[in-house]
């Protein structure tokens, strides 16, 4: 019991996960945030419902359930919470082929204390480990479209989704009502 | 696996280790928010991307597949990954319905790595758009309403 307790502690003293700088190597392209700092790092791609709680899903949901990064260095388990698009797009898709996969992925790490952000990371490259050649992720709103075939107009897939203009339609831009918005889209604009 | 692996991946210190985390019982209100607007400060600050003036945006960003959580009247943010056994915490209806609504939650509670995350067993009120913050901000970001054409 002795000899456990020691190498643990051991163990512990020599993976200070919270001192670690991952931003050697990494390429990420800066959003200016002000928060933001460079991670290209080794991980697992899992499931962070079944990571979490152990209700797992196959194929770690397809990407309709939200993915997470346990890194290797460390163990920690960093959540992606957004791909390289700017278009209010998130990285679960980007991540889902992956599932199960060790992968490395380069992009930007969120720490931000004051707001309880720490390990909040928007992916902009991965790949499997030991591959050569990156993939971007951006994929996403290439993925919607072939989904949503029908959702003609002109502007960006957000002004597009059938879902979201449902509910626009639905409760207005304010989520108050027609009758809410009208008002106030008289007098702000 | 050598000895020392094994015991270190029973205290959980390896990667690729799966240990499920023990959960709490909680009941917490709250917004349903846009997480990485929230997190990032990429359209301003904490207070004009809750409510009615990021309503739009919330609504962009839930569809979009960014994860949503919930920010709780102690200032925390729980990040939701299942709402009454619809597990779909990337672009999910149930979710989507939720945006920037005010919820009391019945859950269990995981925390990982300084992170809340929060499965939703029961939403036990929907008391609605509370947070009137259009009065103060407008529409977060400014283009989410569009113009009126003449």
């Amino acid at each position: 019991m002795k000899r456990i307790a020691m190498t643990t502690a051991a163990l512990c003293l020599c993976l200070p996960a919270a001192a670690q700088d991952f931003s050697e190597g990494s390429e990420a392209k800066s959003w200016n945030l002000a928060a933001e700092k460079p991670a290209r790092f080794e991980a697992t791609v899992v499931d962070m419902l079944c990571e979490l709680t152990g209700d797992c899903a196959e194929d770690c949901g397809g990407g309709k359930r939200q993915l997470g990064l346990l890194r290797a260095a460390d163990g920690v388990l960093v959540y992606p919470n957004k791909n390289s698009q700017p278009a209010f797009t998130g990285a679960a898709l980007e991540l889902a082929p992956y599932c199960g996969a060790e992968v490395e992925v380069d992009g930007l790490m969120i720490e931000d204390l004051e707001l309880g952000a720490t390990n909040i990371y928007l992916v902009q490259k991965i790949r499997e480990v030991g591959e050569s050649e990156w993939v971007t992720a951006n994929s996403w709103t290439k993925k919607w479209a072939e989904a949503n075939p029908n959702a003609d107009g002109k502007g960006p897939w957000f002004r597009r989704d059938p879902r979201v203009n449902g509910m626009i339609e639905e409760s207005g831009y304010l989520g108050l009502g027609l009758e809410a918005d009208a008002a106030f889209i008289e007098e702000w604009f | 696996m050598g000895r020392i692996s094994r015991l270190a991946a029973l205290a959980g210190l390896l990667p690729g280790v799966g240990l499920a985390a023990e959960g709490e019982r909680i009941e917490v209100r709250g917004e349903i928010i846009d997480t990485w607007c929230y997190y990032s400060g990429v359209m301003g600050g904490p207070d004009a991307v809750v409510g009615t003036a990021h309503h739009t945006c919330a609504l962009w960003c839930s569809a979009g597949g960014i994860p949503v959580g919930l920010l709780g009247e102690d200032g925390e943010v729980y990040m939701v990954l299942k709402i009454e056994g619809d597990d779909q915490s990337a672009s999910g209806d149930t979710q989507l319905r939720l945006a920037s609504h005010e919820v009391t939650a019945d859950g269990m509670l995981y925390r990982r790595d300084g992170l809340n995350y929060l499965v939703v067993e029961e939403v036990v009120t929907d008391h609605g758009i509370t947070n009137l913050s259009h009065d103060i901000y407008g529409p977060v970001p400014g283009f989410a309403i569009p113009e009126p054409a003449e």
